[in-house]
């Protein structure tokens, strides 16, 4: 019965569904974040569509849908319908992590219709100032010698925390302890007062805690130092080459949105990220901001695949 | 001591330019509205007003940010004193005997007190950060996984005391929130459990549509079968403003709430909502008469009205000293510092002293404005409750409906809310009392999440919780409430209560 | 104690206690069938499985113990349900879940407070319709224009 009257009110709607607009967007786009409000995804959502809306003349309107690692929000976004009016801000977790974490997706991240690269913000190996080694070096070392000590903070399964560090782990060939929080606030938390031992996140969530000397940075996981903490050395400089991982956060489309709308979409991405006042605000945070050529649809289209089968490997490797 | 003098003096100076004022103002009046909305919760319209923001000050956005956020907690109990539907975790208390003095035609005396507590709970909240927040932090360090893990095990003892009726009916309310609170993807693991297979279950049951179901719309169609105690207030409507006598029985109340809600309000993740279950305990404990409890006793809307507020401010410490959210809206100001500029952590005390002081000083003025906006508000809400029965239920249920359809702008979280109707409709018809199984609930998450790790980092040791002195400290205070409250003298003197 | 002598002892079904701990086993049940698979681990180290399942064990126990209790002091008798009301408050509720999104507030709502309403005994078609109608548009601006929440209000025009 009540599927029999929500299909009824369905097809009542179809007949009064609105003629696709001729020129795109007549109306308020909504963008999906998968995360909650006020979190690096979200910010960097904001940031940048506040100044797309400006370009498109029509506002992007934030819709925050979290849950399940951002995949809740994906799913909800890809399902939508392909007319430009429902995008979404994905990420490294929702567009590369996410296939091998979770067997039963409901979305494909390489067939999503890639807008381009809004900003990202690299990985920082941090430690608490109770927790004995200073060096990434020493790191390295004592968590070979005492591998039963050893506590990984993560902020839960899926979390970018969580991926980042089980690369890490894969790569030096230890396995700590891994102790699961419901967020990065309440794993500082303990890692400030010592019950755990050190992670790995986003330089958003962690900068000031470092600044501010109540955790320890051990390398930050990008190709250059971060002009937002100048002092903490990169993983190459730190003896750890390989380990090169970022938080990207990039837009996409649900499958079938026309080329037209989604490069009208890219160019306003581009010029959002090409204004200072974006771009200031998007530093500040510590991200790094994709170059001319890595702003293209064409290339996020490959580094999507890219990331994907990078993060199958590293996380079925640690299972 | 000067140093804080020339501190506040610097705040106030911020809080009090016109513009600060004005944000202050407005903050405290949206604050109010979607307090006073069921379901409408300030992370929904922190989020929403986030763009709004931008073109603001740092400071003065943040004023108007926070503002939402206490005005919230002052409207909350609005709605949980009027038509028994708490909005947040922090307001099922308030319910118990705020909707029961309701009924008796004193919603204006209820409402009145919970105003002049949270007024008074929120000034003197707003000294102790300024005064004492920072050495008050580390408290927030002394807590760890373990201590925490015994702190809510205390806190599951708080909803055996709050139940009125049989002992055993309270423990297996208990636990069933404590099933509902496991549903969801297992932190540890990743594996879904109890999900039913629906993917809106993958972070568990939302707080706000279960609470509605269970007290709100059970609440409703139990009013509809007695057409004589149908309308909210039958026979007269009593004073509007508490009495010379209302406020004497709420003086101590108020002061013990205060001080139960602001310590744990420093407490990170969220120790802020076992504030009113606490103090009402305290207060029930502390009566000569502990029957009125449940009936509309004034204590029971004082104390934990005053917790919850001072709650509410003083879980700005952790955020404001160490940079650390303890709750989602406090990460959700994190978010919003971050926006403008402002990246919250240690030193944000010391860099932007303005930011941080014009904040403690605007929580006083937003406090005042808070009781001057509410206090006349107090009529209207009573004239409301006036309106007949027949037409107040739908519009409760309508905007019942909106409130939870707009926190995720879920079509499932309203199935869930009509779900829960029907639960809460049986507990009632069985005899249960729902509130200790959503303290249960809300407890049951931090409580798993806490045990499991604590176990971890213990290596599968159970002796951590003894071995660490606060847990222990803890838990030995847990027995001997325990004790208390089933002892045999004690268990008679409940059974009386209930067959009177 | 409410209840009345003598024919306590074949009326064991219809007393509150006895419903309630039915209800209890039921859930906890439930909760066992539905997590069966999920693994315990042991007390050192939880498996997901660990919580629900020694919960819905120990709700079962608390089930049992209210029939128990039931049995032997009798208690009160349970009350009739109001179907009426189950059936249209609820109903409303759902309907506005089903139509918020394909027919937008300014349809879902009035549908959905007048089956609402159809759940007191006082129901009066006009007055209902009538007075839905208004509220809808008061909460559209409400919700829409004053508090700016992204509502489909009208999906149609």
């Amino acid at each position: 019965m009540k599927k029999l009257f929500s299909a009824a009110l369905v097809m009542a709607a179809a007949f009064v569904a609105p003629a696709m607009a001729q020129t795109y967007p007549a109306k308020p786009v909504t963008m999906i974040v998968p995360f909650a409000a006020g979190g690096p995804t979200d910010i960097v959502a904001r940031f940048v569509s506040e100044h797309m809306s400006r370009t498109l003349g029509q506002q992007i309107v934030i819709e925050n849908v979290a849950g399940a690692g951002g995949t809740t929000g994906i799913t909800r976004a890809a399902g939508a319908p392909a007319d430009g009016y429902t995008i979404m801000m994905g990420h490294m977790g929702t567009h590369g992590a996410a296939p091998a974490l979770y067997p039963g997706l409901k979305y494909d991240p390489t067939a999503l219709i890639p807008v381009g690269i809004a900003a990202s913000t690299p990985i920082i190996i941090v430690g608490s100032m109770k927790f004995q080694p200073k060096t990434l070096q020493e790191f390295v070392t004592f968590a070979k010698a005492n591998p039963d000590k050893l506590n990984q903070a993560h902020a839960g399964i899926g979390s970018v925390s969580h991926s980042t560090c089980v690369m890490l782990n894969g790569q030096l060939g230890i396995k700590p302890t891994a102790v699961p929080y419901t967020g990065t606030g309440p794993a500082l938390n303990d890692m400030i007062s010592g019950q755990v031992d050190f992670m790995c996140d986003q330089i958003v969530n962690l900068a000031e805690q470092i600044r501010g000397g109540t955790i320890r940075a051990y390398a930050i996981a990008s190709p250059e130092r971060s002009p937002a903490l100048p002092d903490v050395p990169t993983t190459k400089e730190a003896g750890l080459p390989d380990y090169q991982v970022i938080a990207w956060n990039a837009i996409f489309a649900p499958v079938g949105t026309a080329p037209e709308i989604t490069a009208k979409l890219n160019d306003a991405l581009r010029k959002a990220l090409a204004d200072e006042g974006t771009r200031t605000r998007l530093l500040n945070l510590g991200a790094v901001l994709p170059t001319a050529s890595e702003q293209t649809q064409a290339f996020l289209g490959d580094f999507v695949k890219a990331e994907v089968a990078r993060w199958n490997k590293a996380l079925a490797a640690a299972k | 001591m000067t140093d804080l003098l020339a501190n506040l003096a610097l705040g106030f100076g911020t809080a009090l330019s016109l513009q600060n004022l004005w944000l202050c103002f407005v903050g405290c009046m949206v604050g109010t509205l979607i307090g006073v909305l069921p379901g409408v919760g300030p992370i929904a319209t922190i989020a929403m007003l986030l763009p709004i923001t931008f073109g603001l000050p740092p400071t003065g956005a943040l004023i108007m940010l926070a503002g939402i956020y206490y005005g919230a907690q002052y409207g909350g109990s609005t709605t949980a004193i009027l038509v028994n539907i708490p909005g947040e975790a922090t307001s099922v208390v308030t319910v118990l005997d705020g909707h029961q003095m309701a009924k008796q035609g004193r919603a204006g005396v209820a409402l009145g007190v919970a105003a002049i507590g949270s007024f008074i709970a929120g000034c003197v909240a707003t000294l102790f950060i300024a005064a004492i927040g920072r050495p008050l932090s580390s408290i927030a360090q002394l807590f760890g996984p373990a201590e925490y893990f015994s702190l809510m095990v205390m806190g599951l003892i708080f909803a055996v005391v709050l139940a009125r009726g049989s002992v055993l009916k309270a423990i297996c309310m208990i636990l069933l929130g404590l099933l509902l609170a496991t549903v969801g993807t297992d932190l540890v693991t990743g594996q879904e459990r109890l999900t039913l297979g629906l993917q809106d279950l993958s972070d568990g049951v939302d707080f706000a549509s279960m609470a509605m179901g269970i007290f709100g719309f059970a609440e409703i169609i139990k009013n509809l079968e007695n057409p004589e105690t149908r309308d909210v207030v039958h026979g007269v409507i009593g004073r509007l403003l508490p009495s010379k006598k209302d406020m004497q029985d709420s003086a101590w109340p108020i002061a013990r709430g205060t001080v139960i809600g602001a310590i744990l309000g420093i407490l990170p993740g969220n120790g802020a909502v076992l504030g009113p279950f606490a103090s009402y305990t305290v207060e029930k404990k502390l009566a000569k008469d502990s029957s009125r409890f449940g009936r509309g006793a004034i204590e029971g809307v004082a104390g934990p009205e005053s917790a919850n507020n001072a709650g509410a401010q003083t879980a700005f410490i952790p955020l404001l000293t160490l940079g650390i959210p303890p709750n989602a809206v406090m990460a959700l100001m994190v978010g919003a510092m971050t926006i403008h500029g402002i990246v919250p952590g240690p030193q944000v005390m010391t860099k932007n002293p303005e930011l941080f002081w014009g904040m403690v000083a605007s929580m006083w003025v937003g406090n005042l404005m808070l009781l001057i906006i509410n206090l006349p508000l107090v009529g209207m809400w009573v004239k409301l409750l006036k309106v007949p029965y027949r037409m107040m239920f739908p519009a409760i249920s309508i905007f019942c409906c909106i409130g939870i359809y707009s926190i995720n702008n879920s079509t499932s979280d309203v199935l869930f809310t009509a779900f829960f109707a029907v639960v809460g409709y049986a507990l009632l018809k069985f005899g249960f009392e729902p509130a200790p199984m959503l303290l249960g609930f809300v407890l049951g998450k931090l409580m798993e999440e806490k045990l499991r790790q604590a176990m971890i980092l213990s290596r599968g040791s159970f002796m951590t919780f003894v071995e660490r002195p606060l847990s222990a400290a803890l838990l030995v205070v847990s027995a001997i409430m325990l004790v208390i409250a089933i002892l045999p003298a004690m268990r008679q003197k409940r059974d009386q209560v209930f067959t009177e | 104690m409410t209840d009345q002598q003598g024919d306590g002892e074949s009326r064991a079904l219809f007393r509150q206690d006895f419903g309630a701990g039915l209800f209890l086993i039921a859930v906890g049940l439930f909760a066992l069938w539905e997590g069966w698979k999920l693994p315990l681990g042991t007390l050192r180290s939880m498996g997901a499985g660990m919580l629900p399942f020694s919960l819905a064990v120990m709700l079962c126990l608390g089930g049992v113990g209210l029939i128990i209790t039931s049995v032997l002091n009798k208690g009160e008798e349970l009350e009739a349900w109001s179907i009426r009301g189950l059936l249209f408050i609820v109903g409303g509720v759902v309907v506005f879940a089903y139509t918020i999104q394909t027919l937008g507030l300014i349809f879902a709502g009035p549908l959905s407070m007048v089956i609402g309403s159809m759940a007191s005994d006082e129901f009066d078609w006009k007055e209902a319709v009538i007075f839905s109608v208004i509220l809808t548009a008061a909460c559209a601006l409400l919700f829409k224009t004053a508090l700016g929440l992204p509502i489909p209000v009208n999906v149609f025009w």
